[in-house]
């Protein structure tokens, strides 16, 4: 492509014109990556679903069904709840915080959806580990936003301390300089209850909606 | 391109037309240099970063912040690097990753699998720690040369900060991302449930 002989062919006389060729080659190999896999560029590397990764247990049933720690704090109006007041049919019970972009939504769109496919009606309660940001009225947008099923609580921060120990739920504030503020580190399990108020399933984060189903049907059956 | 043959035959042969093509061309270079770089720079890929699958999850404003994902691969032969981005719908825009930690209160006393582990009511109520799940800024996000990161739910995501409005299913967001060596490459993100 360099020899002297064929330049002229190639390579354009006008002064303004090579310099142009010369950008233009540049730029488009700059463009289009050309320095590694320029065949590459145009097609995307990678087509793929976004899938749940293979976990090696995915939930834990509790074989004999053992009775629910009870969960007494605050709904989204400011009235005191109580879980037990749901007996009669089952309901996930999730704790978690509203400020939580990935976890937390991730896990309630599964239980949304794994109780869509069963076809059972069951409800949910997302109790917050961050009461100093999720007030009541916080977590009644938030619970709502899911559905009419999905039930927000809050309470004091000793409440909330409480309420987690006794599920067995671990969580603490994490310094961040985000622009979003500090973040929860906290436990991502998801039970089970069924109507009787006994708990069945420990779910674990991940799990996806088919296995919530297929739990929630197991669970529902009479 | 045509055999060098060919070229150094054809003026030979045209004569003073081929001059005045060649002085044609010379004068339509910049606008030729325009519309190939146009072309090339106009596509889902830039730089050598190419973008495939994006979506962001429905959110309530109330979250404080929703999620993106995608899988960024980088075509190039030098690694680049996702350091944050920009949005309309969005006061910030972050990368961040989920990771996993393990819990303060007795780490390894619940650790059987065996139906008992971190359960509520297993050992009287008391804390049983196990895995929790915390989120950390990432301030640079390196995609390897000829590689690709994949952000999805549970790992690295773009946190989109303080959101202006509800992202309902259905709606597409732009999102510009601001990478180390591409520079700025913006993307449709389309809002769905999961």
């Amino acid at each position: 492509m360099s020899t002297p002989g064929r330049r002229a062919g190639l390579v354009p006389r006008h002064p303004v014109a090579a310099l142009m060729l010369v950008l233009v080659t540049a730029l488009v190999a700059a463009c289009s990556g050309a320095s590694g896999g320029a065949n590459a560029s145009l097609t995307p590397v990678f087509v793929e679903a976004v899938t749940q990764p293979p976990l090696g247990s995915r939930e834990t049933a509790y074989d004999p069904p053992r009775p629910s720690p009870s969960l007494r704090l605050t709904d989204g109006d400011g009235r005191p709840f109580d879980l037990a007041s749901l007996q009669g049919g089952p309901v996930f019970v999730y704790f978690g915080y509203t400020h939580c972009p990935d976890v937390c939504p991730t896990t309630l769109a599964d239980v949304r959806e794994g109780i869509r496919r069963a076809g059972v009606d069951a409800r949910v309660v997302f109790v917050t580990i961050d009461p100093a940001r999720d007030d009541a009225p916080a977590m009644k947008q938030y619970a709502g936003f899911y559905g009419p099923g999905f039930i927000g609580l809050t309470g004091t921060a000793a409440q909330i301390a409480q309420a987690a120990s006794t599920w067995g739920v671990s969580y603490t504030q994490l310094s961040s300089d985000s622009a979003g503020g500090y973040a929860m580190a906290h436990s991502t399990d998801t039970y089970l209850v069924d109507a009787s108020g006994e708990l069945r399933h420990h779910i674990f984060f991940g799990a996806g909606a088919d296995l919530i189903a297929k739990l929630l049907l197991e669970v529902a059956r009479p | 391109m045509t055999p060098p043959s060919q070229r150094e035959e054809r003026p030979l042969h045209t004569g003073n037309r081929a001059n005045r093509t060649s002085r044609v061309i010379a004068r339509l270079a910049p606008v030729l240099a325009a519309v190939v770089l146009v072309a090339a720079c106009s596509g889902g890929s830039s730089s050598g970063v190419t973008i495939t699958d994006p979506w962001v999850r429905t959110s309530p404003v109330v979250a404080g912040a929703g999620a993106g994902y995608m899988v960024i691969a980088n075509t190039g032969s030098v690694p680049d690097a996702l350091l944050g981005g920009t949005s309309d719908i969005a006061r910030a825009v972050e990368v961040h990753e989920t990771v996993a930690m393990p819990a303060s209160a007795e780490p390894s006393a619940s650790g059987a699998m065996d139906g008992g582990m971190a359960s509520p009511a297993a050992s009287g109520g008391a804390m049983t720690g196990g895995t929790m799940m915390g989120m950390q800024k990432v301030d640079r996000l390196e995609i390897p040369a000829g590689g690709s990161v994949e952000l999805k739910p549970g790992s690295y995501h773009l946190m989109l900060i303080d959101l202006t409005r509800e992202l309902k299913a259905g709606e597409t967001i732009e999102v510009t991302l601001e990478f180390e060596r591409a520079g700025d490459v913006k993307v449709s993100l389309p809002v769905r449930d999961q």
